[in-house]
């Protein structure tokens, strides 16, 4: 009864998506206010149908009920609670599910907040919300049921992928889809623009609470991908530039851009052109994302549940929404108002400069990603283009986009004084020249390279700072005077400057790993111990444990500091998984301040020793530190009132109005 | 500076930069693109020493030698010609006999390959894309091998 | 029942969501300018808020707020769309609302299984053993021993099952496995050569006679074994030594004998065809080959060539024939011709339909033989 529901339910959904994309948007062709309002109520009841299908997908997991083929291909009966819920998603046909479960939520909170919005415009975001949810329900109801049955119903199933029984499981995928589809709104917002033919003033603030969300949800989704892959694949790595990671990072490069560059409209009107392009280009590549992710055309080391005639699909969906958005706006583009210019040293210059970078460093992990695609088509050779290729040119992209990042809160808007602002940044390049020494001089194995890396990550982080102090006066007036100051501050200041301070700390905890890290492969016995940077590694044996639906081979070790100061146990395994007949490494990973230890287990000698690979990682965690504080830009900056005016003079606040 | 005037020196100055953007990635395409191959395309091509390129195949029946401490030795075979490799680390989990593999790094003058890394994704059914298209090429492969 | 209660429910709730809005008197909506002015506004506010903190200059602030100035009036009026729904406005709206329940009821009618309840493991591992079907209960003994593989009980119950179900592959497997943890018996042992016989589609290959003589080396007088021993004489033709066999175990068997009756069928079956065997074309009998291996051996190799070339010719005329089907691939295959049996194979197979039970039970037997299937 629950499954069919759920089936009914996604089969319902789909059919107010099809009233969704098109009465709305005749309303607003013809300025009918009834059928304009239509698109509010259905977008809500789609995302409850949806919410109702998802929910009876996933009692089907947890009551492990075989009869629905889904749950049969990835479930099994002892695994446990946590993987029941989360295995709902980790397959092809449920992540699409809830792929469209988020699409209709984000649709949903349109229709829910957006009374603000003018009826035209509301109408046409969520027709164009409607027609995104109806090719995509199409695609699973057509390609890919999650309520297909089976009878007679198995017994058990055939347990998910080992790889994905991790706690990673239950955050990543969600989060990141939370990031690609939010981007559906811009995309919407944009596509309703091109339609209606003009941009209002408010529009950039529409769109900015949506683009913030999004990004935040995807910054959080990428670092957690990032980590997830380093503990859980064994490898010790935290970025491959595997197709995989480069579909979630473009979307996540123009998303920043667009970030930007719709402040830039709502400040100044001008980049209103560039702003739509970006929004499209931003969910186009989340697009490509998916179809990327989905159809394996590319090889990659993360893609899960792959399916090339899947892949057609997408691959369709992806040329009718890419080209059709695109064709809108080329033809609709020149009608609309144009900007005004500015002078290039000001704070919306530095923001043009800010989108020259990310969308050339997006535009080069494109062409590095697709390339060895391009080749196969044209002469059939097969190359393949790896971290170097993007570590050359994503690199130099990126150092001078770094270095210019303080300057620009610093700048003022219209005319900015840039003797002025490297002035108020002297203290922060005096820290960060202080950083490089300090590193060239005192640790040891540092590179110039390294020295370089940290002078720029400190730079990053104390220009942030900077900004704070100054926007707070902390320097030239009274403390108290300061602190009032402080707390006034718009969110969006904090949201800046921390969001910066968090792209420092990544950045120092990427050049730490990248230029400090050592790496030890050592065969070891029992009782031998290895030195690695200062720490006693003591190897005690392996023990067999039994784990619910697995059995393991653990490593034992033994950690002791300088003096035998004792740090604990690290335990690191091979796992083996035999409904999927599947080994894993679970690595043993033990966090020393901000740095960490990384041991993965290898083969057994035939001597009774054990192959061990050992990582010491210096400040590796400031990467996804630096990702959080990212995050926690975001939430701030969503929280400032500022997005949430722009309603009309009726619902101003008073003080407002009066000033 | 007339405002025409500034609006050309800005429009100028992005193309040249997108033009510096656009060289660098073709440059560095040529550079660091690595080429795939199969043992037995290796015959035709004519490799500079030294040349980083990935091999792929099967991992050859038998020929798995682990040697002092860290090193193994296997064979990558597509059926026709095999390549001896040698590889210093810890293996993928899911390095089998039998099994597809890519592996990375550069011919040694003896004729010996000597990998830095290699691959064998985390999905049981996995056979890397470029390994099974030309396996299936060669007929040796087939989708539904269960 | 409750299913489609709730599926109305739902149904209705999107037909609603659809048609209120459509009834409903529209809200005085908000010219788009104010909007902007909102915008505006609040800029206004924050060129105020800089310049007190002394982030931009004076004149900077004054221009600022000049040209906010200039922005807030040219904030025009928007142009008013008159808004009468005119009838085929209304017409649209109203396809709207039906549209709903037709495109989900088609839908679902198409890609649903409303019949089918759900079926959470807590509940079906909890229900009385003996209400299930037998498929199910197979699916549960599978489960439990694909967690217990050395479980020999639970093979030893599901090998004859699976023969009864005529999953005869599975059968062997499952034979293979009781043998191999339980030990030998008379009786696993000849029911591995009938599921090997079975999955061959009836034909006794040389592995299951090798099953079959190792289930009477335990117990002499098993009637399965005999009985499919002398069916394998059948196979090669040997009609009178298989009907003597027959009549031989017929006369060992208890009274009641559940291989009382199909044993008489049987050797009746080889008598009648011992009588008609003159008249009928086959292929080449043992007398046949008997006779061939006293000639030179250029007219044997004519000879045999001429009777395979009249069954096959036969065959083309009237295909629907399995059994002759087999003796055209045997023979073939006889002769080591092992190309012309694959084709003959295939050739059949397409005759028989390739889906038909006839169909795979040639395919089945031509495995037997060891011509794999090709593709």
């Amino acid at each position: 009864m629950i499954v069919e529901t759920g089936h009914f339910a996604l089969v319902l959904a789909f059919a107010l998506a099809l009233v969704q994309s098109s009465v709305p948007l005749v309303g607003a062709r013809f300025g009918n206010e009834r059928m304009m309002a239509v698109g509010g109520p259905v977008a809500i009841t789609g995302f409850a149908m949806i919410a109702l299908s998802f929910a009876a997908l996933t009692i089907a997991y947890v009551q492990s009920d075989f009869s629905v083929a889904n749950v049969w291909e990835n479930s099994h009966s002892l695994k446990p609670m946590l993987f029941k819920i989360t295995g709902t998603w980790g397959n092809h046909e449920g992540s699409m599910l809830l792929w469209v479960l988020i699409l209709t939520f984000f649709g949903a909170q349109v229709a829910a907040f957006g009374g603000n919005l003018p009826a035209s415009l509301r109408a046409n975001v969520l027709a164009v919300q409607g027609w995104i949810g109806a090719a995509f329900m199409l695609f699973i109801l057509a390609t890919s049921n999650p309520f297909a049955r089976l009878t007679p119903a198995p017994f058990e199933g055939r347990d998910l992928n080992p790889i994905l029984q991790d706690i990673g499981l239950a955050i990543h995928p969600p989060m990141l889809y939370l990031g690609y589809v939010g981007f559906s709104v811009c995309f919407s917002f944009a596509v309703a623009a091109l339609i209606d033919g003009r941009i209002d003033a408010a529009w950039a603030r529409w769109v900015r609470p949506w683009t913030l969300a999004a990004w935040t949800c995807l910054t959080g989704g990428i670092a957690m991908g990032s980590y997830w892959a380093y503990y859980e694949l064994g490898w010790g790595g935290f970025w491959f530039w595997d197709p995989v990671e480069n579909a979630s990072f473009m979307p996540w490069l123009a998303g920043t851009a667009l970030l930007h560059s719709a402040l830039v409209m709502e400040k100044r009107s001008a980049l209103k052109i560039w702003t739509l392009l970006l929004a499209i280009l931003t969910f186009s590549l989340s697009l490509l994302g998916t179809f990327l992710v989905r159809s394996g055309v590319l090889t990659s080391v993360h893609a899960f549940a792959t399916d090339p005639s899947r892949g057609v699909f997408i691959l369709a969906i992806l040329t009718v929404f890419i080209g059709g958005s695109l064709a809108l706006f080329a033809f609709r583009a020149s009608s609309l108002s144009a900007g005004g210019i500015f002078q290039p040293i000001s704070r919306e210059g530095a923001l043009v400069l800010n989108n020259l970078f990310l969308t050339t460093a997006a535009a080069t992990v494109l062409i590095g990603t697709l390339y060895p695609l391009f080749i196969e088509a044209v002469s059939g050779d097969k190359i393949s283009v790896g971290a170097p290729f993007f570590n050359l040119t994503f690199g130099l992209l990126m150092i001078p986009l770094l270095a210019v990042v303080p300057f620009g809160p610093m700048l003022a808007w219209k005319r900015g004084d840039l003797p002025g602002a490297a002035q108020r940044l002297m203290f922060a390049f005096g820290g960060a020249l202080l950083a490089v020494l300090v590193v060239l001089l005192f640790v040891d194995g540092a590179t110039v390279f390294a020295a370089l890396g940290a002078g720029l990550a400190f730079w990053l982080i104390l220009g942030a700072l900077t900004d704070i102090v100054l926007k707070a006066g902390i320097a030239s007036v009274k403390p108290a005077v300061a602190l009032r100051r402080l707390v006034g501050l718009p969110r969006s200041v904090f949201g800046t400057a921390l969001a910066h301070l968090g792209l420092g700390l990544t950045v120092l905890g990427i050049v730490g790993v990248v230029s400090l890290e050592t790496e030890n492969i050592v065969t070891m016995r029992p009782g031998e111990t290895l030195q690695v940077s200062g720490y006693t590694l003591r190897f005690e044996g392996i023990q067999p444990f039994k784990g619910p639906n697995y059995t393991e081979d653990q490593g034992r070790f033994v950690l002791s500091g300088s003096g035998g100061r004792a740090l604990g146990e690290i335990v690191s395994a091979k796992r083996f998984y035999p409904v999927r007949q599947m080994p894993t490494t679970e690595a043993g990973i033990k966090t020393l301040g901000l740095s960490q230890l990384y041991i993965a287990l290898g083969d057994a000698t035939a001597d009774g020793g054990v192959v061990v690979r050992v990582w010491w990682k210096p400040m590796v965690t400031l990467i996804w530190l630096g990702g959080l504080v990212m995050m926690i830009a975001g939430v701030t900056s969503l929280m400032d009132r500022r997005l949430r005016v722009g309603a009309p003079a009726k619902r101003a606040r008073p003080g407002l109005s009066a000033s | 500076m007339t405002r025409k005037q500034k609006r050309l020196t800005v429009i100028g100055g992005a193309l040249g930069f997108l033009g510096l953007a656009t060289a660098l990635t073709f440059y560095a395409l040529g550079q660091k693109a690595s080429y795939f191959y199969m043992p037995a395309d290796l015959q035709q091509a004519t490799l500079p020493p030294g040349e980083r390129i990935r091999l792929g195949g099967l991992v050859e029946e038998g020929t798995i030698v682990r040697g002092q401490g860290t090193e193994v030795a296997f064979s990558v075979t597509d059926k026709e010609k095999s390549v001896k490799v040698v590889f210093n680390g810890l293996l993928p989990d899911l390095f089998r006999e039998e099994q597809g593999v890519i592996t990375e790094g550069t011919f040694r003058p003896d004729g010996v390959f000597v990998a830095d890394s290699v691959l064998a994704k985390h999905d049981e059914t996995y056979m890397p894309k470029e390994v099974a298209d030309s396996l299936k090429a060669k007929g040796v492969w087939q989708e539904s091998t269960q | 029942m409750l299913f489609w209660v709730v599926a109305a429910l739902l149904t209705l709730a999107a037909c609603l969501a659809v048609l209120l809005p459509l009834v409903r008197r529209p809200s005085v909506a908000d010219s788009g300018g104010s909007h902007d002015l909102e915008v505006y506004r609040d800029q206004l506010g924050e060129v105020e808020r800089d310049a007190s903190r002394g982030l931009i200059g004076a004149v900077e602030a004054e221009q600022a707020r000049a040209e906010i100035g200039r922005r807030i009036l040219r904030v025009g009026t928007p142009e008013v769309v008159p808004a009468s729904p005119p009838p085929a406005m209304r017409a649209a709206g109203m396809a709207a609302v039906l549209a709903v329940p037709l495109v989900a009821w088609g839908l679902y009618a198409f890609l649903g299984s409303p019949d089918l309840p759900s079926q959470p493991l807590q509940e079906r591992l909890a229900k009385n053993p003996a209400d299930s079907s037998v498929d199910e209960l197979v699916a549960r003994a599978e489960a439990f021993l694909s967690a217990n593989p050395k479980d020999g009980r639970g093979w030893d119950v599901l090998a004859p099952i699976y023969l009864r179900i005529g999953r005869a592959g599975d059968a062997v497997i499952a034979y293979r496995n009781t043998i191999a943890i339980n030990g030998a018996t008379a009786a696993r042992e000849s029911g591995l050569g009938e599921a090997i016989a079975v999955a061959a589609g009836g034909m006794v290959s040389a592995e299951a006679e090798a099953a079959f003589k190792r289930a009477l080396a335990l117990e002499a007088g098993n009637a399965k074994a005999h009985f499919y021993l002398a069916s394998a004489l059948v196979q090669e033709g040997k009609l009178d030594e298989a009907a003597n066999a027959w009549r031989a175990m017929l006369g060992a068997l208890p009274a009641d004998s559940p291989w009382r009756s199909p044993t008489e069928q049987a050797i009746a079956e080889a008598e009648r065809r011992m009588t008609v065997a003159a008249g009928e074309p086959k292929g080449p009998s043992q007398d046949e080959i008997d006779a061939a291996a006293n000639m030179s051996a250029q007219d044997r190799a004519a000879m045999i060539e001429t009777m395979v070339a009249q069954l096959d010719e036969r065959l083309r005329a009237n295909p629907q024939d399995a059994e002759g089907w087999r003796r055209l691939v045997r023979s073939h295959q006889v002769l080591g011709n092992a190309d012309a049996a694959r084709d003959a194979l295939q050739r059949g197979v397409a005759a028989l339909g390739t889906e038909s039970e006839e169909a795979r039970g040639l395919q089945a037997f031509g495995a037997s033989l060891g011509l794999a299937k090709t593709e």
